[in-house]
C-alpha cells in the first residue's frame, strides 16, 4: 500500500543539498555532522532538491532546513510534525523531513509526538538531542539528565530525564535509531535508511553542545565510547529487546537501528487516498459540509 | 574517518587518482567551512590558517587532477565524495570558538596523521603496482605535511594564559 520512493542513485551530489546560507553554530556543535549526514543521504537517496520538505521547529538545531536546498519551514516551537504530517498529506509524493532538539520535540512538540506515531505519516523524524537548551543559553531540557546543574537548576536537576527512545518504542513507532556525528558514516547510512522507511521513522542522534552542553560528553567521548547495535548482533526486527535496549539511555551510546518494523503498517495518507478513492463521487460537497455546520 | 565501498585490492589507477582528488576536496571544503565558522565566532587567526590550509588542499587536488587528466581524460569517474568520510578532513568537533593558531595548527596536524594513516593502511592491501606506488607517494606527502605543520607550530609564540572558557562567545545575529 506504502509507494517507496523513486530512487535515482547518483543523480546528485551531497554538495547539491548544500545551501549557500553559511550555519551559524557555534564551531564544534555536534550538528555540523547532523548537516553533512543529512546531505549524504540525500545524495544517496537521489531525489531533486524540490521533491523534498524539510521541517523544523525552533531552537539551534532548528536552523538546520535553511542550510539545505530543499523546500524549507521553520516553524513555531515544538510545531514541525503537526506541518509535517499535514505538508506529507496534501503533497503524498514529497520526501518530508522533520527536525528539531530534544527540548522543541519531547518538551514543547512533546504531545505531538506520538499522535505522529500513531497516524504513521511516512516521515523521517530527526532530533538532534543535546540533552540542554543551547539557544537560549543553557536551561534544564527534557533529556537533562539527572543532577545535572544548569541556569535553571543551579543545585543540579532533580527530575529523571525523558527517554526519547522508549517514549517512541512504546508508542508503536515502527522506525526507531541512534546515531552520533562520532560515526558519520554510520548516521548518515541510518538517515537514508530512516528515508527509505515507508511509514515515520524516528532517528534520535546524541548531538553535543559544545558550549552549554556537558564537557564530558561531546562528540570526543561518543567516540571512544559507543557501541554500534550491529556489532552487537542485536536484531532490529526484535521490538522487546530493543525496548530492553532503549533503557540504557544515558548510560550506554548505543548506535544503529533498535527497531524496524519488518511488515510496515498503512501510513496515513495512503488511508486517505484509500478513503478518497472509497467515498468518490458520494463524498459530501463542500457546499454541503458548511451547511451541515450551519444547520441550514 | 571512514570509507565506504571501496575493495583496495581491485583499485585501478584511475579510481585511485579519483580517489585522492576527492580526499583534497574534502579537505579543501572542510577548512574553508571551518574557516568560516571562525570568522562568524570573531576568531581571525584561525580563520586565516584554515583559509590557508583549504588553498594548500586546493592546490594539491589540481594537481592531482592534472595527472588523472594526463592519462585518463574524459573516462568517467567511478568514486563518490559519498564513498569517504573525513578522509583528510579535520572533523567538525576539532573546531572550537576562540581557538588559538596553535589550536588550530594541532587540528591540521591531527588530520594529516590522519590521512598518512588512510594511505599507510590501504598501501598492504592494493595489488596494482602502480596504484601502490601511488599511494605510497601520497602517504610520504602526508609526512611532509606533517612536518612543514609542525615547523610553523613551533615558531609560534606560546598561547596567551587566557583560554576560550575566559570568554563569552555572544550568539551571531539570528
Amino acid at each position: 500500500m506504502n509507494a517507496p520512493l523513486p530512487v535515482h542513485p547518483e543523480s546528485y551530489s551531497p554538495k547539491d543539498f548544500k545551501s549557500e546560507l553559511k550555519p551559524i553554530w557555534c564551531p564544534g556543535c555536534g550538528d555540523f555532522g547532523v548537516l553533512q549526514a543529512v546531505y549524504r543521504s540525500l545524495a544517496a537517496i537521489g531525489r531533486a532538491p524540490h521533491d523534498i520538505a524539510f521541517i523544523s521547529g525552533i531552537g539551534c538545531s532548528s536552523r538546520i532546513p535553511g542550510y539545505t536546498t530543499a523546500y524549507g519551514f521553520n516553524t513555531v516551537h515544538g510545531r514541525a510534525l503537526p506541518i509535517a504530517q499535514g505538508i506529507k498529506i496534501a503533497n503524498p509524493d514529497l520526501l518530508v523531513l522533520a527536525a528539531g532538539g530534544d527540548g522543541d520535540g519531547f518538551s514543547i512538540g512533546g504531545g505531538h509526538l506520538p499522535h505522529a506515531i500513531r497516524r504513521n505519516t511516512d516521515l523521517t523524524y530527526i532530533v538532534m538531542d543535546n540533552q540542554i537548551y543551547g539557544l537560549t543559553k543553557g536551561q534544564l531540557s527534557p533529556t537533562s539528565p539527572k543532577g545535572l546543574p544548569t541556569v535553571t537548576s543551579t543545585e543540579g536537576s532533580l527530575e529523571d530525564p525523558v527517554n526519547p527512545l522508549l517514549y517512541v518504542l512504546a508508542y508503536g513507532a515502527p522506525f526507531v535509531a541512534q546515531g552520533t556525528p562520532a560515526d558519520m558514516a554510520g548516521l548518515a547510512a541510518m538517515i537514508e535508511e530512516g528515508i527509505r522507511y515507508p511509514g515515520f521513522a524516528f532517528i534520535n542522534v546524541q548531538s553535543p553542545c559544545v558550549t552549554f552542553g556537558q564537557p564530558e560528553w561531546q562528540v570526543k567521548q561518543h567516540r571512544a565510547t559507543m557501541k554500534p547495535l550491529a556489532s552487537l548482533g542485536h536484531d532490529p526486527k526484535d521490538r522487546l529487546r530493543a525496548m530492553d535496549l532503549a533503557q540504557a539511555y544515558g548510560k550506554e551510546l548505543y548506535t544503529g537501528v533498535l527497531y524496524r518494523n519488518p511488515e510496515p503498517p498503512a501510513t496515513y495518507e495512503a488511508l486517505v487516498h484509500q478513503r478518497q478513492q472509497v467515498l468518490g463521487r458520494d463524498a459530501p460537497r463542500r457546499q454541503d459540509v458548511l451547511n451541515a455546520f450551519i444547520q441550514k | 574517518m571512514s570509507t565506504k565501498g571501496i575493495d583496495f585490492r581491485d583499485l585501478s589507477l584511475k579510481d585511485a587518482l579519483d580517489l585522492a582528488i576527492l580526499i583534497e576536496e574534502e579537505a579543501m571544503d572542510r577548512y574553508g567551512e571551518l574557516a568560516d565558522q571562525m570568522d562568524l565566532h570573531r576568531t581571525p587567526d584561525a580563520a586565516a590558517f584554515f583559509r590557508f590550509m583549504a588553498k594548500n588542499e586546493a592546490k594539491h587536488g589540481a594537481t592531482l587532477v592534472k595527472r588523472r587528466n594526463q592519462s585518463f581524460e574524459n573516462q568517467p569517474s567511478a568514486v563518490t565524495r559519498a564513498m569517504i568520510f573525513d578522509v583528510e578532513a579535520p572533523e567538525y568537533d576539532e573546531a572550537r570558538a576562540f581557538m588559538t593558531p596553535r589550536e588550530a595548527m594541532a587540528s591540521a596536524l591531527r588530520s594529516e596523521v590522519k590521512a598518512h594513516d588512510f594511505f599507510a593502511r590501504a598501501v598492504p592491501l592494493i595489488r596494482d603496482a602502480t596504484v601502490k606506488a601511488l599511494f605510497t607517494e601520497l602517504r610520504e606527502e602526508e609526512t611532509l605535511h606533517q612536518r612543514l605543520i609542525q615547523e610553523q607550530l613551533e615558531k609560534l609564540p606560546p598561547d596567551p594564559s587566557l583560554g576560550a572558557a575566559d570568554f563569552e562567545d555572544e550568539p551571531a545575529p539570528q
